[in-house]
């Protein structure tokens, strides 16, 4: 049984971290301000049944999640992306051109850091519908395993890992469309030599 | 040359590494499935540029998603969760 005096201490690490999910799930401050806030008290209230030892991060990320969805799904509407048919597998990756990292003596972090801004990538999450979102959201920037986003979730493993499929392909396609905005990809898969 | 590793292995197996190439990079394949990767991409030079370009978009995301709470609502949240704890000093007789 987890002590509520040392809640403070024990979730401040996290507060950052939280704070960026909660923008991401919401996508404006305001309703990120308000889950936190939700989400803290919830937490605080429920941490005499939080089993000390255990995974706080994954429990706090679990209350957050159902604050979320209970509070503020249901009222986001936004049309699911159907035309995903085309986005191929290494979708984005064939379409990169000039990516010569190694003959430049940059990593290819270095080059991938530079493609994209910071603004650009937060809007092709945000540009996401909710149900591929929030598992994108978990498993690839928060790196939550998939077992424990189905339950968070509360669907089987079967549609989180479909989810996580398309709301890839999705985000591969708005990271294109920014790069390509810049001249930076082609629009048709590059014929590499390989 | 890099068409020489494309000859000497099957296609075939890029395919079903490159369906695979998330859950690989996310820990979540099977023992068998990960050897089976693993392999395919020791002998494929190509598969193998796809999964660390993959890998670096993936930190490259994650990086640039990454926030730092607002101090104004650190304070807020902290002031708030010190209202919850209440008085800590037994008060009154």
């Amino acid at each position: 049984m987890a002590d509520q005096a040392t809640f403070t201490e024990q979730v401040e690490p996290f507060m950052d971290a939280l704070y960026g999910a909660a923008m991401r799930m919401t996508r404006n401050p305001a309703d990120a301000e308000d889950l936190l806030q939700e989400t803290f008290l919830r937490a605080y209230r429920g941490f005499p049944n939080f089993t000390e030892g255990t995974n706080l991060r994954a429990w706090l990320y679990r209350i957050l999640t159902n604050t979320y969805i209970n509070t503020y799904r249901a009222k986001q509407r936004r049309p699911e992306q159907s035309d995903l048919e085309e986005v191929e597998d290494l979708y984005l990756y064939r379409r990169l051109g000039g990516l010569e990292a190694a003959s430049l003596g940059r990593s290819a972090e270095d080059e991938l850091m530079d493609l994209f801004t910071e603004g650009e990538v937060k809007e092709a999450i945000d540009s996401l519908p909710d149900n591929f979102r929030v598992p994108v959201l978990l498993a690839d920037v928060e790196g939550f395993a998939y077992k424990e986003i189905a339950e968070m979730l509360d669907i089987p493993m079967g549609t989180v890992m479909s989810r996580l499929h398309r709301g890839r392909k999705a985000l591969q396609k708005s990271l294109h469309s920014f790069a390509a905005s810049r001249g930076l990809a082609s629009e048709d898969p590059e014929v590499v030599d390989r | 040359m890099s068409e020489q590793d494309t000859e000497e292995h099957d296609h075939g197996d890029c395919q079903d590494a490159v369906s695979r190439l998330y859950e690989y990079l996310a820990g979540e394949l099977d023992e068998v499935s990960m050897t089976k990767v693993t392999a395919h991409l020791q002998a494929c030079s190509p598969c193998l540029e796809a999964f660390d370009f993959h890998a670096e978009l993936k930190k490259v995301v994650a990086h640039k998603c990454s926030e730092q709470m607002p101090a104004e609502l650190r304070s807020e949240l902290l002031a708030m969760l010190d209202g919850e704890a209440g008085p800590t000093d037994t008060a009154g007789m």
